[in-house]
């Protein structure tokens, strides 16, 4: 099961006035992955949350959210946010459970999951996220890959066709980090990926869509779209090193002719251990 | 997975931990009211102590531990309790309010750190204590861990960047950490409430 999105001229301004997103419209197709990307205060995260109806102020907003064509209104919005799953930014705002079990419990309750299924979910949930067995552990105690997968458990409980992913890969360690992205890999729904890890766009995202200063500059195939070297630097970004691999490497601090000093380390061959 | 100050031994396994929760939330409860209404008698307040030790040791929670919450806790009895030495008789007053007290106490430390807090709040939700409190108890409960460490971080930060012991200057600081940490509270906050809401809160 995967929804659709559509972004109509979506137009917001904070509070403040300070205006956030500039007439931004897109579609996404049943089952895509697309990546979001920009500079910081591009407007990243602003969209993200209009994408689940979490900014209700809608007289700072003009324009129209779709999701599987129909419009999010004040009436629809616990039934899209039931469709759209979105895992946030930092772990800690949204583990705010005292137990992994109530926290993943948290969304398939409030969409009044009946009791006696509850526990197989949350199973199911924490098994597909690798955590079977995690139910009683609390929040404080977990490491931070741990904290991420725990959140995404929380969401999949919840069966949602769209997922929406604030910098999933952010504060994690490469194993984390490669943990996390296969996971996202296995998982058959529509996925809307904000990120500055260009090198997961380029493995997860078939489409990618550039946002600056709260406008899309540019929307296409990812690699051809991360590969315009002058556009992504124009708009604070890079290159990623996986669309390099086919030309020369640039140069690098190369001291290879020093041996590795290693205290301790042997199971995987520091070969001068004194 | 660091241990925290905070974290209690709710965890250990003991006789007394696997009792139901239900149970000792019960035996608390009424501990704590026979201590508050029945006539001050030394002979009743040294047998619930006595019970309380024994419970205590059976539970193989570190004294010292135990110590330590109480002694923290004290200066809000004592506070209090200070107010009777102005009234006439005012010394055994006092000694009655201080040993009832800390009798209770130390009947709630123990039950805080024989049970799980979720499942305190299990328990609570269980005798239909308004959920609006349970939630609140429980978003306390773990926003507590990650205030504490945030606070650490802005004071590492900010010892970092120090380089006079100057009072003043340090009076200065800590005020304002702790009117970031307010402030950063208040954003968390907004932020945990979208987190909840994109999970069908109502």
């Amino acid at each position: 099961m995967s929804g659709s999105i559509r972004v109509d001229n979506l137009c917001y301004h904070y509070p403040d006035g300070t205006p956030a997103l500039r007439d931004v419209s897109f579609t996404i197709d049943p089952g895509e992955c697309v990546g979001v990307i920009g500079p910081n205060g591009a407007g990243k995260s602003t969209l993200l949350l209009h994408l689940n109806g979490l900014l209700p102020d809608q007289s700072h907003a003009q324009g129209a959210v779709h999701i599987d064509g129909e419009r999010i209104t004040r009436a629809n919005l616990h039934a899209v946010r039931r469709k759209v799953g979105v895992v946030f930014q930092d772990p800690d705002d949204q583990l705010f459970c005292p137990t992994v079990f109530e926290d993943v419990a948290f969304g398939p309750r409030q969409f009044g999951l009946a009791p006696d299924r509850l526990k197989q979910t949350i199973a199911d949930a924490l098994a597909k996220v690798g955590l079977s067995g995690a139910e009683r552990r609390a929040p404080h105690h977990l490491s931070g890959g741990e904290k991420r997968r725990v959140c995404l458990a929380g969401v999949l409980a919840c069966d949602p066709g769209i997922l929406v992913l604030d910098e999933p890969t952010s504060n994690l360690d490469p194993r984390g980090r490669r943990e996390f992205k296969s996971l996202l890999k296995e998982l058959p729904a529509t996925k809307v990926i904000a990120t500055h890890d260009l090198e997961m766009v380029v493995e997860l995202c078939s489409r990618t869509i550039l946002l600056d200063r709260g406008q899309v500059v540019a929307a296409g195939p990812t690699v051809k779209l991360l590969s315009d070297e002058p556009l992504m630097l124009a708009h604070g970004l890079e290159r990623p090193h996986i669309l390099l691999h086919r030309h020369p490497h640039p140069p690098m601090m190369d001291n290879s002719s020093f041996p590795l000093e290693c205290a301790t380390w042997t199971t995987t061959g520091c070969s001068n251990s004194s | 997975m660091h241990k925290h100050l905070l974290d209690s031994y709710g965890h250990l396994d003991s006789p007394v931990h696997r009792r139901p929760a239900w149970l000792k939330v019960i035996a608390a409860l009424a501990t704590v009211i026979l201590l508050v209404v029945s006539p001050p008698s030394v002979i009743l307040f040294a047998a619930v102590a006595l019970i309380l030790l024994i419970v205590a040791a059976i539970s193989r929670v570190p004294a010292v531990f135990l110590i330590k919450r109480l002694v923290l806790l004290e200066p809000f009895v004592l506070g209090v309790a200070v107010l009777t030495l102005f009234q006439p008789h005012g010394g055994v007053r006092f000694l009655v309010v201080a040993t009832r007290s800390t009798l209770c106490l130390f009947t709630l430390v123990l039950l805080a750190n024989t049970t799980p807090f979720s499942d305190l709040l299990d328990v609570l939700k269980r005798a239909r204590v308004p959920s609006l409190m349970v939630t609140t108890l429980a978003l306390m409960f773990r926003y507590l861990f990650v205030l504490k460490d945030e606070s650490a971080r802005m004071r590492a930060a900010h010892a970092s960047r120090t380089f006079t012991a100057d009072r003043r200057h340090t009076w200065h600081a800590t005020a304002s950490v702790l009117g970031q940490l307010f402030v950063r509270c208040g954003l968390r906050a907004d932020r945990i409430y979208a987190a909840m809401c994109a999970r069908g809160w109502k």
